[in-house]
């Protein structure tokens, strides 16, 4: 019984976590732009994320050993301190970005200037990190996260002509004004987000936190392989919101306010409510896991006592990185930058780091060494290959495309 | 690798597969370091070696601030190194096992300073987050294992 249970609060939680602002924003711009046509990058993404997710969560399981710790290894310092370079700060625009998503939606709840939640919002997060254990933090917020199915409701409460929505999907190229090189950029942008790589950094360094061993891997690959996908069909519905009552109207999503608009007409302020709570909970789960993250990533490089288990006394520096890294997305966001650009930017520079993540996973899950029995099957294999190849593409592209397209615009 | 200590003496370690950046952890489970070059025995430098002379062997790991020489080039001074000696280690697989306690002199001053001056002295700062223990009970000598 308590099997099932956690089962199910494991799917739950996977659900809620998978959405953060990244997926909120870019799926609206996309939906209110391109309709659903680019329906099939969420799911090439959702797949992949399922693929590498399991994959590091079962390496960390069997083997003990964080992402970070592998990548190191396998691709030595010179590689491995790029890709540290590149996650990190991607990693931490993230970071600030969900800080802003936090304050933007207590903005719509109470009508008070944002800039005055971002320093509330930060530090929530880090008394959040300070004293929360571990497993409470993650489920309460993706709990809570699930209110965002209220995007969902609201699109069968809007009552789209579903025909149309279909004819969307399977259309190729988009419609209307937009160029063939903007539908591109928004391909790698949501690809990106889905597949964001401090999904795997917290993942896999979670496993640890939790003491997963062999035991509790059917449990993690049925949060992921059900969890993940769900959490893919709420980026549908809030892109098909987004395409319902958006793209008619010719409007672009600039704020939080645009990407809740169709919720808001199709279900009244009952429904935004919740759906509010839900982004608020989706952003701050997001907040914590990009915030451990960043410790994670340095600490595993540097070979530093880290994790949430631990007293913060017995994990210092680990600790002092995560309120650097707060006090930092806390500073950029006092700046008075938009949110949402600094959200569509780390989404697309997520797809630059993507290969010197995921490559490290791939070889140390075939090396018995570490996996003992536990090795990927060639099935699996297979399809982690065709997905570096996918990888490898939307990282080459992501600059250039981000400068031909002048960022979407 | 004349050590007693070391089970696996008979297997080839291949020194930058299986020593270079490999975490380290001392006997309980906590991590040490990464290891980030190696100190071997003295090889008499310019002199001819005699044929009988015996084999140079590791006699330490040692990790430091080598990141930069190691992209870069060059070797940071020796004093700035933190020495684990090899008799020390117990177990080399996936992490390097160390049969000895990670002794407060070898911390490197900077865990120890933030810990003392920052950490330590925030409220709740040495207390362990609420529950976290129980969860901890049998993870002694995995990757990041409860101390």
């Amino acid at each position: 019984m308590k099997r099932v249970f956690g089962l199910a609060l494991g799917i739950l939680t996977a659900i809620g976590g998978f959405v953060d602002i990244g997926d909120l924003v870019t799926n609206a711009v996309v939906g209110s732009r391109f309709g659903l046509s680019l329906a099939w990058v969420v799911v090439v993404g959702v797949l992949g994320i399922c693929v590498f997710a399991q994959m590091s969560g079962r390496v960390a399981a069997v083997s003990g050993r964080a992402t970070f710790e592998l990548i190191r290894e396998r691709l030595g310092p010179r590689l491995a301190v790029m890709n540290l370079g590149a996650s990190f700060l991607i990693n931490l625009m993230t970071l600030t970005a969900e800080i802003g998503g936090i304050a933007l939606a207590l903005q719509l709840v109470s009508s008070v200037n944002y800039l005055l939640w971002v320093p509330f919002s930060a530090i929530a997060v880090w008394l959040i990190i300070w004293r929360v254990k571990f497993k409470i933090m993650e489920n309460v917020a993706g709990l809570v996260g699930l209110c965002l199915i209220g995007f969902a409701v609201g699109l069968f409460l809007l009552g789209p002509d579903w025909d149309e929505l279909g004819r969307q999907v399977l259309q190729k190229v988009s419609t209307g004004t937009e160029k063939t090189s903007t539908y591109w950029f928004y391909a790698v942008a949501l690809f990106g987000a889905a597949m964001t790589p401090y999904e795997v950094f917290f993942f896999s360094s979670g496993a640890v936190e939790e003491g997963w061993t062999t035991k509790d891997l059917a449990e993690s690959r049925a949060n992921v392989l059900v969890g993940f996908p769900l959490g893919g069909v709420l980026s549908l519905a809030i892109a098909g919101c987004a395409a319902v009552v958006l793209l008619p109207e010719l409007i672009g999503v600039t704020t939080l306010s645009q990407v809740m608009l169709p919720v808001a007409m199709a279900g009244g302020k009952l429904l935004l409510a919740f759906i509010i709570l839900g982004v608020v909970a989706a952003t701050a789960g997001a907040a914590l896991e990009t915030t451990l993250s960043a410790g994670y990533t340095i600490a595993q490089f540097l070979g530093w006592p880290w994790g949430k288990f631990r007293p913060p006394a017995q994990a210092a520096r680990f600790h002092l990185l995560m309120m650097v890294c707060l006090l930092i997305g806390l500073g950029t966001l006092m700046t008075g930058v938009d949110p949402i650009q600094v959200t569509e930017l780390s989404v697309v520079f997520s797809a630059v780091a993507l290969p010197l993540t995921y490559l490290p996973i791939l070889i140390v899950a075939n090396d018995p060494e570490y996996m003992g029995e536990h090795v990927n099957g060639r099935a699996l294999n297979g399809i982690a290959l065709v997905y570096l190849v996918i990888i490898l593409a939307a990282a080459l592209a992501a600059i250039p495309l981000l400068i031909i397209t002048g960022a979407g615009q | 690798m004349t050590s007693d200590n070391h089970r696996q003496s008979l297997r080839w370690l291949d020194a930058h597969l299986h020593l270079l950046d490999r975490q380290v952890l001392d006997v309980h489970g906590v991590p040490v370091a990464v290891v980030d070059d190696l100190e071997l025995s003295d090889i008499p430098a310019g002199l001819e070696i005699p044929r009988d002379a015996p084999m140079p062997t590791i006699t330490a790991l040692l990790s430091g601030p080598t990141l930069a020489t190691r992209i870069f080039g060059g070797r940071p001074p020796k004093s700035r190194m933190l020495r684990t000696p090899w008799v020390a280690v117990r177990e080399v697989g996936v992490v390097i096992k160390l049969s000895v306690g990670r002794d407060t002199r070898d911390l490197s001053w900077t865990e120890r300073w933030v810990r003392d001056h920052v950490i330590g002295r925030i409220p709740g700062g040495r207390h362990t987050p609420k529950g976290e223990e129980s969860d901890h009970a049998q993870s002694n000598d995995r990757g990041g294992g409860a101390s």
